[in-house]
């Protein structure tokens, strides 16, 4: 049986707009210009309601309001709010694909049956919307086409009925049926002025008067000819950006986007099932290099809150160089989400692997990552090498057998060998030679002795090669 | 008359021997069972500060705790060293049974990030015992220091120089270590919570093999090196 694909165009009017006002609360009326900061390519409702509208020069419009906030468009980051839509729409629907600048297409005849039935399926994407803040105009067609166009005009809805699709695509004015302007020039001085009134034209006759190009576009509006389109991936990364217009000047100021940021990461990261170990922040500067701030967990983790705590604590050791103008979050680094496992009926076990990550995290997001560590025995007869120190790591692996064969060793050892400025009060043991290191040439050739000083410490001595006496270490 | 002193007793004031509860607060055993005899049977408090209050580190301090931290350390609860001196050095301590996944040294940077990493230490559920050199503080970051620790049920012992000792503190116990003539350690208990200050005893700790030094370690040297 062939299956009735049926596709939901998403056109997004303002997108930028959007975009910056969910982040900050509406303050004055705000306009997106072009390049050229000459004319008014988008305005928000205050904007229009000061009779301010799109097209308009930005001069006239400056005339109208005066403390109107101004916002050059930016064909990249465009681009890369469009790609954030359909990350959220690739949950709901698949196959998406992208219509740069303003758009984005869906498949959704093949999930009626998921959701339950068509309008099932406009009222989640509407829903989603709403939750988002966004404004757009959605519209259901039988071809990419129709539903690209049905839904720039601004007469959309959902409805799977071919022939009333069709109906109300005869009814579109030529001018938003896209053709190029010469094109519509010609047809408009034929004396058409409605799409059907093209439609209706003998495909020869179309072809041969026009452009064969023409007769494609109106064939693939009308779904007689194929339009394949070039299905979107999500990309294995997350990178999200805000943009200020008023720039920020303190810390404190950044956790509110912050925080919208961060639940995105989170729903994102619960819809891959996925965790990350690592998050990194952007601040962008007017005239300076932007600010990178790494934040590392010391496990897997995808909880905003736990983020934003960790975040906090970095802010509040870091003063900002510069004021930022824009922030953006990005993780590269995925781990696979973690099922709580092993946990008793209580749970007791799972709570303190997590209390520990918890702690772990949150000093070392304060102190630096250097400040923690753990020490381990190393293989090496030279004192100053027979440790190591790593960075903290939740083992759980067995504790090696310990033997009490190791040598008497004292629990402190100096930072360096000091030189001995006093004669010890008794001499308890010694000498130990040890000698080694000359495979890496630190060569060492030391006679160790254990003795009491005079303040009652028990110290470790060694006499060098020269006959220098050196502390090294203490029996704490 | 008998009024009167009936109003009087009522006054919350007045402290009455009498009444006194025995605040029994749980405690590890300090694995020395002469200190856990004068510490009143118990050992090291759970949930509240410890003071040892000494001239310099490695008189024999380390010792004294040591079998705290092996236990804690293999129950799979945190040890955290703050602010160490010296280097702990981890033979040693593999030698003395601890199991160092469990040991963290932590060096902040600054007093205050010291006190946050405290307080943080203190009030978590995987933390068993912190050892901290802090240096000085105030007795408003004791107490806050104190609260924590009760908050997470965890036992702190706090290194400090002797010059303290003259200082009143809200911990809840304040030893006092100095160095025996021999291989011990003498401890004097300075303050104890629900029990009367004063005791003293002596731990003989046998921190190393006494082999007798097989030949006199050529002593005019050592002599030299003290006079350059």
């Amino acid at each position: 049986m062939r299956r009735i694909m049926l596709w939901i165009y998403l056109h997004f009017p303002h997108l930028l707009l959007d975009q910056i006002r969910r982040c900050r609360p509406p303050e004055a009326p705000l306009v997106i210009t072009d390049g050229q900061r000459q004319t008014v390519l988008q305005a928000c409702p205050a904007a229009l309601q000061q009779g301010i509208h799109p097209g308009m020069r930005l001069k006239t419009a400056l005339t109208l309001c005066a403390e109107l906030e101004i916002l050059c468009s930016d064909r990249h980051r465009e681009h890369q709010l469009l790609e954030d839509q359909a990350r959220w729409l690739y949950r709901h629907a698949s196959p998406v694909s992208l219509c740069p600048p303003d758009g984005v297409l869906a498949e959704i005849g093949s999930l009626e049956r998921l959701y339950g039935g068509l309008p099932a399926v406009w009222q989640t994407l509407e829903q989603t919307l709403e939750d988002r803040q966004l404004t757009a105009w959605l519209a259901t067609g039988h071809t990419p086409l129709a539903a690209r166009l049905l839904a720039r005009s601004g007469q959309g809805e959902c409805t799977p009925d071919k022939a009333r699709m069709e109906q109300a695509l005869a009814r579109l004015p030529l001018p938003l049926a896209e053709f190029d302007s010469a094109t519509l020039k010609r047809l408009e001085r034929l004396g058409l002025s409605r799409l059907g009134e093209v439609f209706s034209l003998p495909a020869a006759e179309l072809a041969r008067r026009l452009t064969p190009e023409v007769l494609a576009h109106t064939q693939k509006i009308r779904g007689t000819r194929a339009d394949p389109r070039q299905s979107w991936q999500p990309p294995h990364t997350f990178r999200q950006q805000v943009d200020f217009l008023q720039e920020i000047e303190q810390t404190q100021g950044l956790l509110f986007p912050l925080q919208r940021l961060l639940n995105e990461l989170e729903e994102d990261l619960c819809w891959h099932q996925k965790d990350t170990d690592c998050l990194l922040l952007v601040l962008k500067h007017r005239h300076h290099e932007p600010t990178r701030i790494r934040i590392r967990t010391s496990g897997p983790e995808h909880r905003a809150s736990t983020f934003l705590n960790l975040i906090r604590l970095r802010l509040e050791q870091h003063s900002l160089k510069a004021p930022v103008a824009a922030l953006i979050l990005a993780v590269r680094r995925f781990l696979d989400y973690q099922p709580a496992g092993g946990s008793d009926l209580l749970g007791e076990s799972q709570d303190l692997n997590e209390a520990w990550h918890t702690l772990i995290s949150r000093l070392q997001a304060r102190l630096g990552e250097q400040a923690l560590q753990q020490l381990a025995p190393q293989g090496d007869h030279r004192p100053e090498r027979a440790w190591t120190a790593r960075p903290v790591t939740l083992t759980n692996k067995p504790r090696p057998e310990q033997s009490q064969a190791l040598p008497a060793r004292p629990f402190w050892l100096l930072q360096g060998p000091a030189p001995l400025d006093q004669v010890p009060e008794t001499w308890l043991s010694g000498p130990e030679r040890i000698s080694g290191g000359w495979w890496d040439g630190q060569r060492v050739q030391r006679d160790y002795y254990i003795a009491r000083l005079s303040g009652g410490q028990l110290a470790w001595l060694f006499r060098d090669l020269n006959g220098g006496w050196f502390v090294h270490g203490l029996f704490g | 008359m008998n009024d009167a002193l009936n109003t009087l007793m009522q006054d919350s004031r007045i402290w009455q021997g009498h009444k006194q509860v025995r605040n029994r607060h749980p405690a590890e055993s300090t694995g020395y069972t002469a200190l856990d005899n004068q510490l009143g049977g118990t050992g090291w408090p759970r949930g509240a500060l410890t003071e040892c209050l000494l001239d310099a580190p490695g008189i024999g301090e380390l010792q004294l705790v040591l079998p705290l931290v092996r236990q804690l350390s293999h129950e799979g609860k945190c040890v955290f060293w703050l602010n160490p001196p010296h280097t702990p050095y981890a033979p040693a301590m593999a030698r003395g049974g601890v199991d160092l996944e469990r040991i963290i040294m932590v060096h902040p940077q600054s007093h205050s990030d010291l006190l946050w990493t405290l307080e943080n230490c203190l009030r978590s559920p995987v933390t068993g015992l912190v050892l901290a050199w802090p240096g000085k503080l105030a007795s408003r970051d004791i107490r806050r220091l104190q609260l924590a620790a009760e908050a997470g049920s965890n036992i702190c012992i706090l290194f400090r120089d002797r010059e303290f000792a003259g200082h009143s503190s809200p911990a809840a116990l304040r030893l006092e270590l100095t160095a025996g003539s021999h291989q011990d350690l003498k401890i004097n208990i300075l303050k104890r919570r629900g029990g009367w200050p004063g005791q003293r005893c002596t731990l003989s700790l046998q921190r190393t093999e006494t082999a007798p030094v097989s030949r006199t370690p050529a002593a005019h040297g050592a002599r030299a090196a003290s006079q350059p």
